[in-house]
């Protein structure tokens, strides 16, 4: 099996409890024999580092420097994605059996290659712009809050790491539940859950 | 038997979504090419009551959801209607098992579409600048700017080739981005003469009394009421023109100038004379400028004009500030004249010169019809338009991603 992850972060480069969350999971992968490809952004908090073991990863860069926000920044960034997930995509002749997409951020990119390869996608949810913006609703908001939905509708999966989120999922962006599975980080079953999941998103073709 | 060239244009606007001059210009582009025998996708934005999906003249047109949940500005929402764009578009090619040759991108508006699909198909992308961030603020000075300004380099940089309507686009773009002269390529825009001859019945005389009175001459203006269209610099030439000729001054378009110049223009006592018709249909804009003894294009800053273009399709006499495209289309005293620009003095100089003088104001608009016949029209447009995509393609058939 060959699975491509975006991320907006990943070691060196740490913004929340995402990064080594990520990391852990490609090194894993990789020991079950998963091709893990992880595409991500690199600036200047990245620094030198040394790739996890058997994880290949492309970091971009924004090809547009100056922004008003964290919007506009992550809508020119999932271009370069897009870029280096195709080039993957080309290079694997043409063979990715899924996509794992983790919050928001990439979702662009995801739901165009969909569109564009027929390459299903498990949007994995860390956290919702409902909680993190705690109730206020401008503009800018409900524009993150349509991606996310986005994700939620074009997604084959959606992976939560607790029931509450499956609720919150559920409740928010009326998803059918079952269309979202719990796998909880610290349990005795995650890796096999994963992989469970994996399995049944790419179908026939792993 | 050679397979049928197939291009993808992407643009934010097509009729009967009509902000700017991109959708005409993509309407008259894509139809051209359509009769010479290539094969066009639109893929544009949504417009109430135009069909998601329909064959304009042998054109294919996809609408797609242009975004419309709230979004915090302007560039923002272009951002936003670029996932849905290119989203789209990616699964229509998809649809089309992958055949497309080349994508054409007009303007940073569909920036991010163009690009992206560039790489996940790994066609070539071709981008028609129409106008600059930089050109249209005569600077850059705020972070929104900057970004907008960035995004375009950004398409230049993708883009295989840069097509530019006038040679002064040409060089203007070449030094905002710093682009290699070579990556550039000049297709002039172009007018549709049978756009003025087809309502040939309308009576003409009749229908000028709706906006001026027979003793008065009509001046014309056409275009969005902003700072860098000179709208201002026309209505302080106003009074220095009625000093010596009786005349109508008609001024046709939208803009966020409107108040303060229709204030302006009360405060001056002269609102009896000058007319603002706000945006007008199509069949009353070509019927205006049929009528008007002078068309004015005051422009400060002007990629292209085609304005001046229409005026001279529709054979009414120009005069046009000497600045931009303006200053390749007119040649002075020969199909046109050409004033000073931002020079209220020497605009009312030029007005009045054509309107005193009916012979020259003869020669000059004979000659811009002759001129339009020549260079600026749509079925050679597209032939030079379609030479660029072969020899693109060309150059393609030689890299690693043919």
């Amino acid at each position: 099996m060959r699975v491509i992850i975006l991320s907006w972060e990943f070691p060196p480069r740490i913004v929340g409890q995402l990064a080594n969350y990520v990391k852990e999971l490609a090194v894993q992968l990789v020991k079950k024999d998963v091709e893990t490809h992880v595409v991500t952004y690199h600036d200047f908090l990245t620094g030198e580092y040394k790739e996890p073991e058997g994880v290949k990863t492309y970091r971009v860069k924004n090809p547009v420097r100056t922004h008003i926000g964290v919007l506009t920044w992550v809508l020119t960034l999932n271009q370069e994605v897009e870029r280096a997930a195709a080039n993957i995509y080309y290079k694997a002749n043409k063979q990715i059996n899924l996509i794992d997409a983790y919050d928001w951020h990439f979702i662009q990119a995801a739901v165009t290659l969909k569109k564009a390869f027929n390459i299903p996608f498990v949007y994995s949810v860390e956290s919702l712009e409902e909680h993190r913006s705690h109730g206020t609703n401008y503009p800018f908001n409900m524009s993150i809050k349509s991606i996310e939905w986005l994700g939620l509708y074009e997604a084959k999966k959606v992976v939560v790491k607790s029931e509450w989120m499956r609720d919150e999922v559920v409740r928010i962006y009326k998803v059918p539940s079952d269309k979202i599975k719990v796998i909880a980080p610290k349990s005795r079953t995650w890796m096999k859950d994963i992989l469970e999941t994996y399995k049944n998103v790419a179908g026939g073709t792993a | 038997m050679t397979q049928e060239l197939t291009v993808m244009m992407l643009t934010w606007e097509f009729p009967p979504r009509i902000i700017g001059g991109i959708s005409p210009h993509v309407y008259h582009l894509s139809k051209s090419l359509a009769k010479n025998g290539v094969k066009v996708y639109v893929v544009t934005c949504d417009f109430p009551g135009a069909p998601q999906h329909e064959i304009v003249d042998g054109v294919e047109v996809f609408r797609i959801d242009s975004y419309k949940n709230p979004s915090p500005n302007f560039a923002t929402w272009v951002y936003l209607m670029n996932v849905n764009m290119q989203k789209e578009a990616a699964a229509l090619v998809n649809r089309l098992g992958g055949k497309v040759d080349i994508f054409h991108a007009h303007d940073w508006l569909v920036a991010n579409a163009g690009i992206g699909l560039k790489h996940v198909f790994r066609k070539p992308l071709l981008a028609t600048i129409h106008s600059t961030e930089i050109g249209r603020r005569n600077g850059l000075h705020f972070d929104y700017e900057r970004m907008i300004h960035e995004t375009e380099a950004w398409l230049t940089y993708e883009a295989w080739k840069v097509i530019c309507c006038s040679n002064y686009m040409i060089s203007h773009v070449r030094w905002a981005f710093g682009l290699p002269e070579d990556k550039l390529v000049m297709v002039p825009n172009g007018v549709n003469i049978q756009e003025y001859t087809k309502n040939k019945n309308t009576d003409l005389r009749q229908f000028r009394r709706k906006f001026a009175l027979p003793e008065e001459k009509l001046v014309l203006y056409v275009g969005r009421l902003v700072y860098e269209k000179g709208i201002h610099v026309f209505v302080n030439a106003v009074p220095k023109i009625l000093g010596k000729v009786d005349a109508k001054f008609v001024v046709v378009g939208n803009g966020y100038m409107k108040e303060p110049l229709s204030n302006l223009v009360k405060s001056m006592g002269l609102a009896h004379k000058v007319m603002f018709t706000g945006f007008v249909d199509d069949r009353t804009l070509r019927s205006l400028q049929r009528c008007a003894d002078v068309s004015v294009v005051p422009s400060l800053f002007e990629p292209f004009g085609i304005v001046a273009l229409e005026a001279m399709a529709a054979k009414s006499p120009i005069v046009v500030s000497d600045t931009g495209g303006l200053s390749e289309i007119v040649e002075h005293n020969v199909n046109g004249v050409k004033v000073y620009p931002e020079n209220p003095d020497s605009l009312a100089w030029g007005i009045t010169k054509v309107l005193l003088d009916e012979k020259y104001a003869e020669g000059i608009r004979t000659n811009a019809y002759k001129k339009v016949l020549e260079k600026y029209d749509w079925d050679k447009i597209s032939q030079q338009t379609k030479d660029v995509y072969e020899a693109v393609l060309k150059e393609y058939s030689k890299s690693f991603w043919a």
